[in-house]
């Protein structure tokens, strides 16, 4: 009965825009500018937008993740005022204490009407570099790769502790991954079981062998005559977003090797 | 409320079209109210059996990828990642969440049982004293079992514990998360009062009586100490804050969770002894022989479906043809499918846990001659069941071994046939994890061009054929597997707990009434064992002067006698190993009941830090998982024709290759989106 009295609205088109406002953003090192390198997929650096406007009881959009370049894109949102922030293998920038009470938001609030680009300038935990090019023999891949902190241990005590539980262990270095894949994509998500492999470091065991060259060789034989893509990454015992129980690595960039 | 919202409206409209002079104020004669329900036993009944039908209970009709949907479509048990049993469906993944959240369903419930505890009191001179105690115990419960069966999965949770009056103003009608603690504490008062006021016997078959509320109590006041212990063990401690209202909505505070834990665990093991010591209910032995492995097999296969087990506490019936499920339709062996089988197909891990086996050094089922599965040549058998043939009675109960009886029929499972020379080498040069994914089929001495092994993608007419002794023998067994199609077994192994065993039943969707035991003696058993280890780890004193120790060995060796298994060698002991020791029995006993799950969850032990304690007993997490996801093992018997005998090889499960993740976050399932948008005082999980 209700619905014949305003039924004159059943035959107006949705005259709602659709979404286009595009926002391409980058994370980058604050200290060198250079990318945070990361893995595709939600072990990678995370990227959350809120719509302010719909109030304070509003709940954010679907995530997405960054590329492994460490930039993201996305081109079908909705005009709007967002908080747009980012999670990943650095000191979290939405940091909180115990009780919940906000201690700094380095995060970016701003007005989407057509195309931004922004830009995060983020401490990540650990550098990874590689050292010289991966050699191949019989099948097998050796790296050497280097890991350097991003922030001093000062810095992330100063940052971290007044989110409550802090515990000196978190600086520790755990592991080394060496990723191989026949994916271009390699990572964490996209690695090949039976080649790559690991170092994992116990305690702080690690310390002395930052700025050290370690070698990594992957595992079993990788058939001849077919180009792999291999990456390492490390990580500290961290975990991001507080209470998510992941924690991330930081990677190098991927090489293309051939095995013949 | 709806109700008079209509009668509003109908009463505008009324208005608007009539011009009568009559006040509306007789009650319609459609409409039930509170005068007819609750004033006598007959309308209580039909007021309770509401209640009851909306229970969350897991079992024939619970499936842990899709939450309670009630219905039976594919329900197995046991595939969600507990490494119990495997299937080629999707649904067999890990418990990260449920299709449809237990949030709102879960309201409807409390807010009945709220409105008779709130309204019975009325018609208090209408029922005896004991009934009317009866009812609001009843209540109690109900609500107790609601809130804990939310509690669960998200934590804390809003604790409604009166009728909302609708409409009302916000601040009435929105309750925010509890904390965890505060929840808990919620549901033991609730279990507390249910157990006070319920009569040792129920009104009804699967009514609630006072050893239920017990029962179900320890097995709840378990799950909470255990969260409130090992959510320290979680890198950076599994707690947080609601954003919207700084209340601790998951995980326990750090100056709290000590006293917590030990809190739960004292009212497990107190609520466990109490049903231990009235001795209303004992283990099933009807059928049980001392020393008789047969006898001890069928005893077990049998208490499954019998009613009047001693054992059943609390059992949700089914009766043919009006209230059935479809078990049987989804579970059978291959060859019985209709429509379809092989739905919990056992994995090689979790019988594994089992006594009756020659095992290499690290503790794995030896199916060579050498040091571990890649070593060595096979060993023969001259029938698949040889190799079974000092198996524990309980693991025959609950699993189809190949080529053992199943409704008069020998279920044939074969991998595939061997032609090739005696003594065989494995098959693979590695079975390690990060080799999973190369099977049989990609081996040379299948597909190269001196074929020796032969596998079957499908059955009848798509079955490769070897010469036998003259005769032609199909590659894969009757049962399968076949490696291109998973509806025959995946793993080797076929379920045979909880399956209609008389072989002129009828099969089909919709056509089985077996009943599903919610909660057995032996639940209570092993609740207490944990508890009292757990108390005893703690240096906590036992809370009515029994021995923890004794109680927690007595309740071990009590379950495996039964089962046919070892015995304890001397008492358990106050440390991780005795603990071990109580959780790994668990593991076996309760397996395909829909309890595994939540013992993996309140353990913690599924995300990859934790892994190695997956089993309950401990074992190095990097034999099968990687430190992202995890796999289980098939057992898949070949006959080699040079030699008329049949080996075994044990690999990561070939034909649907499931593989499983568990993160931290996903202890706590995320709060549906919808509810935290629509409310402001509802938090989602401060992790998410």
């Amino acid at each position: 009965m209700l619905a014949l009295v305003s039924s004159c609205s059943l035959f107006e088109a949705d005259s709602y825009d659709a979404p286009d406002v595009t926002l391409v953003g980058s994370v980058v090192d604050v200290l060198t500018g250079k990318p945070v390198l990361t893995d595709q997929g939600s072990e990678g650096i995370r990227v959350r937008l809120t719509e302010l406007s719909w109030g304070d009881n509003v709940e954010h959009n679907p995530d997405f993740y960054c590329m492994p370049d460490g930039t993201f894109q996305n081109t079908k949102l909705f005009k709007g005022n967002y908080h747009i922030t980012v999670d990943g293998p650095f000191v979290p920038l939405l940091r909180r204490d115990p009780d919940g009470k906000e201690l700094a938001d380095e995060s970016i609030v701003m007005n989407l009407e057509t195309s931004h680009q922004v830009k995060f300038e983020v401490q990540p935990f650990l550098h990874v570099e590689w050292v010289g090019e991966p050699t191949v023999q019989n099948g097998k891949i050796t790296a050497k790769v280097k890991v350097t902190r991003g922030v001093s241990p000062e810095d992330f005590k100063a940052k971290v502790e007044p989110m409550g539980n802090y515990n000196d262990d978190f600086l520790n270095m755990t592991d080394i991954q060496f990723f191989v894949s026949y994916s271009s994509s390699v990572g964490y998500r996209a690695r090949d079981e039976r080649w790559s492999s690991r170092l994992d470091y116990s305690g702080n065991s690690f310390e002395d062998l930052f700025g050290q060259t370690i070698t990594i060789e992957s595992n079993g034989e990788i058939p001849a005559g077919r180009t792999v893509f291999v990456r390492a990454a490390a990580r500290i015992n961290y975990n991001t977003p507080v209470g998510s129980g992941t924690r991330r690595w930081n990677y190098n960039e991927a090489k293309e090797i051939l095995v013949n | 409320m709806n109700m008079k919202r209509l009668l509003f409206i109908l009463a505008i409209a009324a208005s608007g079209s009539l011009n009568s002079c009559v006040d509306m104020d007789i009650t319609p004669k459609n409409i039930v109210t509170d005068n007819e329900l609750l004033n006598t036993p007959a309308g209580m009944d039909i007021y309770m059996s509401r209640m009851y039908s909306l229970m969350p209970f897991e079992d024939f009709k619970y499936t842990a990828q899709w939450g309670f949907e009630s219905n039976g479509w594919l329900n197995s048990t046991g595939i969600e990642g507990t490494g119990e049993a495997v299937n080629r469906e999707g649904l067999s993944a890990s418990f990260t969440g449920e299709r449809t959240s237990y949030w709102s369903k879960g309201f409807v419930l409390i807010r009945d049982a709220n409105h008779l505890i709130e309204t019975l009191p009325a018609f208090r001179e209408n029922f005896s004293e004991e009934l009317y105690n009866h009812y609001l115990g009843e209540a109690y419960y109900v609500r107790a079992m609601t809130f804990y069966t939310m509690a669960k999965r998200f934590g804390g949770i809003p604790l409604v514990t009166k009728v909302i009056q609708y409409p009302s103003s916000e601040d009435e009608m929105e309750v925010p998360r509890a904390s965890e603690e505060e929840t808990w504490d919620q549901i033991l008062a609730d279990f507390d009062q249910a157990i006070e006021l319920l009569m040792p016997q129920e009104i009804k078959e699967g009514y609630a009586n006072k050893y239920v509320a017990l029962a179900f109590k320890s097995e709840a006041m378990l799950y909470a100490g255990s969260v409130a212990k090992y959510n320290q063990d979680v890198s950076g401690r599994l707690t947080g804050i609601g954003r919207k209202t700084g209340v601790r909505v998951i995980g326990f505070d750090e100056a709290s969770w000590r006293t917590a834990s030990v809190r739960y665990f004292t009212e497990a093991y107190q609520a466990a002894r109490t049903i231990m010591q009235d001795g209303k209910y004992s283990l099933y032995k009807k059928r049980w022989i001392a020393g008789d492995t047969e006898a001890q097999y069928q005893n077990m296969v049998e208490m499954f479906s019998d009613l009047s087990s001693p054992e059943n506490i609390y059992v949700k019936e089914y009766i043919f043809p009006t209230a059935t499920h479809s078990f049987d339709a989804y579970n059978m062996p291959f060859s019985f499918r209709s429509p379809l089988s092989a739905g919990t197909c056992p994995t090689l891990d979790f019988v594994e846990l089992f006594d009756g086996f020659d095992r290499y050094p690290d503790g794995s089922i030896r199916v060579t001659n050498g040091d571990q599965n890649a070593s060595g040549e096979y060993l023969m058998f001259d029938s698949p069941l040889d190799f079974f043939k000092d198996a524990e009675p309980r693991l025959r109960a609950y699993v189809i071994f190949p080529f053992d009886q199943f409704r008069n029929k020998q279920i044939e499972v074969r991998g595939g046939v061997y032609t090739g020379d005696a003594p065989i080498k494995p098959f693979f040069s590695s079975y390690a994890y990060n080799n999973a994914d190369t099977r049989y089929q990609n081996l040379s001495i299948y597909n190269g061009s001196s074929k020796s092994l032969y596998l079957s993608p499908r059955e009848g007419g798509s079955q490769e054929l070897v010469d036998y002794n003259g005769q032609q023998m199909t590659a894969a067994g009757q049962e399968g597997p076949f490696f291109d199609n998973g509806e025959a077994t995946v793993t080797g192994l076929y379920l045979r707990k909880w399956l209609q065993t008389n072989p002129s039943a009828e099969l089909g969707e919709g056509k089985s009434a077996q009943p599903f035991i919610l909660m057995r003696y032996a639940d209570v058993l092993l609740n207490a064992a944990e508890a009292a280890i757990e108390l005893e780890l703690v240096g906590a004193s036992s809370p009515d002067g029994s021995s923890l120790l004794q109680v927690a060995t007595d309740a071990i060796n009590a379950i495996r006698e039964r089962a046919g298994a070892v015995m304890l060698q001397g008492t358990l002991t106050g440390d991780v190993n005795g603990r071990n020791i109580v959780r790994k029995e668990r593991r076996k006993e309760l397996a395909f009941e829909h309890k595994s799950k939540w013992d993996i969850r309140r353990w913690r032990v599924a995300h990859y830090e934790g892994r190695d304690g997956f089993w309950g007993e401990s074992r190095d997490k990097n034999k099968f998982s990687n430190n992202e996801n995890f796999r289980f093992r098939g057992l898949y018997p070949f006959f080699s024709t040079k030699t008329g005998k049949y080996f075994f090889d044990a690999r990561f499960q070939w034909i649907a290759s499931k593989t499983f993740g568990y993160r931290p976050l996903d202890y706590y399932f995320e709060v549906p989106s919808g509810e935290v948008a629509k409310s402001s005082v509802i938090d989602q999980q401060p992790n998410r």
